[in-house]
């Protein structure tokens, strides 16, 4: 693998989780008194991961991260569960919205290369059940449903919008 | 030897990422104390339920002997019935020196109001003797929750402001019984549920504990009726109550010890089991 690619990667977790940590914590928020709002963007690092990285070395690095998230979180295991079953659809996901011309060796999922319908459906799809996963796990009984599916769909669009600003604010080139 | 590698290459991701969930559900359980006080409370509910289909089938097979004593006790009864028409008087007194209830002041550590389930830490524990499965009182208007887990100098509690804590309350003088939960994430108003709909209740009325348990003695004021609702199809209100208590502002507390709540629950499983 080149070099640069790795580095790119590495830089990018680690804007991304410091991001999370620093500013998109503490920017959640309530609506009336059932609904919390997270600001989650630390998924486009492990979305954002070159097609061809292996599946176990993508769990591998969704685990670690998730992990760090729970560490400033206070809620060992969540975040990193939630991240490593995203890691996991993000194979699948891959399968789903194939391209008409497929994946070559090189690509990065990014909006440049595949397009923004592309684009849109692959993020939506692992942000969506990483959320999901999120909720479920943090409130850990099904008694609320109804609260983690209202608590998830507004959390998914705020989160998706952000996360398309940082792409189109910095699309990074290769 | 081969034939693992061969597994391990064609589904090692699979069974990577299982391996991973699992530890990911370990972290969660062993280091978030409301998401493994669900998962313990739910792996219970499971086993009893177990349990209870099991008991039921014991019964079935031993109903001929429980009519056989029944049919014994009953007329045990009839003739003591007979001999305490002539003898009414000579019934004993309940004895004055045995009060049911001990009273154990005690501060707050630390309080929880804003989570979805929420815990007090009391800072007495074991040495002041606090048990696990004791009420914990405001004063005679305000019940704060029901102690979880005792160490020596500090006793978890879990607050009424937690959907796990079910309370069984009355309304006062009308006989009429309910289970208070906590719903709303309004630390200042609770639900009262399973109230059959065919009493009568009224805006305004007094909810006070009903003493069914052992936890708490009967007659602790809990709240006023503020508002309440049938929903479509159901057979109870659906009771909105407004506690006397603010636990916002809780620093001091009582924790209820039982003296006989050992016996009675003895009892009780007791007659479970068989």
């Amino acid at each position: 693998m080149n070099n640069s690619i790795i580095t790119t990667n590495i830089v990018r977790i680690i804007v991304l989780l410091l991001a999370q940590v620093w500013i998109f914590n503490s920017m959640s928020f309530n609506i009336g008194v059932n609904i919390d709002v997270h600001f989650i963007i630390y998924p486009l690092a492990i979305l954002a991961l070159p097609v061809r990285v292996p599946t176990a070395l993508v769990l591998i690095i969704a685990f670690f991260i998730g992990l760090f998230i729970d560490v400033f979180d206070n809620s060992l295991g969540v975040h990193a569960g939630a991240s490593v079953l995203m890691a996991y659809i993000r194979n699948l996901s891959f399968a789903i919205v194939e391209p008409f011309d497929g994946y070559n060796v090189n690509d990065v999922p990014n909006i440049k290369r595949f397009g923004f319908a592309w684009f849109i459906s692959y993020i939506s799809i692992n942000l969506f059940i990483h959320i999901l996963a999120y909720f479920s796990f943090e409130v850990f009984t099904y008694i609320y449903i109804l609260d983690i599916l209202l608590n998830t769909i507004t959390s998914f669009f705020v989160s998706l919008i952000v996360i398309f600003l940082i792409q189109f604010i910095f699309t990074t080139k290769y | 030897m081969h034939n693992a590698f061969q597994l391990i290459a064609k589904y090692g991701v699979h069974i990577l990422f299982v391996v991973l969930e699992i530890i990911c559900f370990n972290l969660i359980i062993r280091y978030n104390p409301s998401q493994r006080n669900i998962f313990l409370n739910s792996s219970n509910v499971y086993a009893s339920r177990i349990q209870n289909v099991r008991a039921q089938f014991d019964q079935y097979l031993s109903l001929k002997e429980v009519n056989d004593s029944l049919m014994r006790q009953n007329a045990n009864l009839i003739e003591n019935l007979i001999v305490i028409e002539y003898a009414t008087k000579s019934i004993p007194n309940a004895d004055s020196l045995y009060l049911a209830y001990d009273l154990i002041p005690t501060t707050i550590c630390r309080n929880d109001i804003f989570k979805r389930n929420n815990h007090i830490t009391l800072c007495s524990g074991n040495r002041e003797g606090i048990e696990a499965g004791m009420g914990v009182i405001e004063s005679t208007a305000g019940i704060v929750g029901i102690v979880n887990n005792v160490t020596e100098n500090f006793a978890q509690v879990i607050s009424i402001l937690n959907p796990q804590a079910k309370i069984s309350c009355s309304i006062k003088n009308r006989n009429t019984h309910g289970t208070l939960v906590w719903r709303n994430r309004d630390p200042l108003h609770m639900t009262l549920e399973d109230v059959p709909k065919h009493h009568k209740i009224v805006k305004g009325d007094t909810i006070i504990t009903s003493g069914y348990s052992t936890i708490f003695p009967r007659g602790i004021l809990v709240g006023t009726i503020e508002d309440y609702t049938i929903e479509s199809g159901s057979n109870s209100y659906s009771v909105s109550v407004k506690l006397f208590n603010d636990l916002t502002k809780l620093q001091y507390a009582y924790v209820v010890k039982n003296r006989f709540s050992q016996e009675q629950i003895s009892l009780e499983s007791s007659e479970r089991n068989e």
